[in-house]
């Protein structure tokens, strides 16, 4: 298996520095609106995993299973650019300061590429 | 298959790619997400103390967004092999006819949505002459139903192109 004990060590670093960069964004500024780009960047990859679990992409015969995972497909996209427009809102409303913006968007990005190479990483040996 | 095609040019090969019809389903999915929170940003500015003016975000702003995203609802839940059933034999009497008409309210729907989002525009913001921080709740809703439009235009192309994928797959 390629994916060792250095890729989790390096993902959990990469993870922990996200989280650092966004708490420091909402602690730093006494704001603490931002924490909302955590929960959404935790809860993104879930709509694809559950429509995935719930149709078969293998039987091509059956069209009703491609609508599930269209379903699912669709709302990650929608979370991913979700947890980059909140930050933009709230600085553009006043409700965070500007450099709490751009910390919490580049640690939600963070957190994002690691669980999605998270799942990347370990999902093969779960198929067979 | 090719005989029977319409255009002089044949289409490419990479357009029936399955990751391209991925791509496409989660292009709609963020350009859906950019549309709303256009409207969501502008809806929280118009209560924000950054708002100078006493022009405020009511429901008639909302009315276009909430047309255009039934639209899209109403457009991408119907099953798209129903709209030329009438070809074949065993499905029922006139399935295509109220496919195409539930297809038409959804597409009325939407433009509904766009052309409302333009009158709310012009009839609050531009005839009263309202200045700029003022006239973009006006722009950030016509932005808002477009971008919600684009993504029911790329949701429907994308999975038009997974019809033809199966279709040789299945071949």
């Amino acid at each position: 298996m390629a994916a060792g004990l250095k890729t989790i060590i390096a993902l959990s670093f990469v993870l922990a520095i996200g989280f650092l960069l966004v708490i420091l964004s909402s602690a730093l500024f006494h704001s603490y609106l931002t924490l909302l780009v955590v929960a959404t960047y935790v809860i993104a990859p879930l709509p694809n995993w559950i429509c995935a679990r719930c149709a078969n992409p293998d039987d091509f015969m059956e069209s009703a299973g491609s609508a599930v995972i269209d379903f699912g497909r669709f709302a990650t996209g929608f979370l991913v650019v979700m947890g980059i427009a909140l930050p933009v809102l709230l600085a553009h409303c006043g409700l965070i300061a500007v450099p709490a913006m751009a910390m919490s968007i580049v640690g939600g990005l963070l957190i994002y590429g690691t669980v999605v190479s998270f799942g990347m990483f370990f999902q093969e040996e779960q198929d067979f | 298959m090719s005989s029977n095609r319409l255009f002089r040019f044949p289409k490419p090969e990479w357009i029936n790619s399955p990751n391209l019809r991925t791509a496409g389903v989660y292009t709609a999915g963020a350009l859906f997400s950019l549309g709303f929170f256009f409207f969501i940003d502008v809806s929280t500015y118009s209560r924000s103390w950054k708002n100078a003016s006493d022009v405020h975000i009511k429901f008639v702003d909302w009315i276009p967004g909430i047309c255009s995203a039934l639209g899209m609802l109403v457009i991408n839940s119907i099953e798209k092999t129903r709209l030329s059933a009438d070809s074949y034999s065993y499905s029922g009497t006139g399935v295509a006819w109220k496919a195409r008409l539930v297809l038409f309210l959804g597409f009325a729907l939407m433009a509904g949505g766009l052309a409302g989002s333009v009158a709310v525009l012009v009839l609050k913001y531009v005839v009263p002459e309202y200045s700029f921080p003022t006239l973009y709740f006006g722009i950030a809703n016509v932005v808002a139903n477009g971008l919600i439009m684009l993504s029911s235009v790329v949701l429907w192309v994308s999975q038009n192109m997974e019809d033809d994928y199966t279709y040789n797959l299945a071949l």
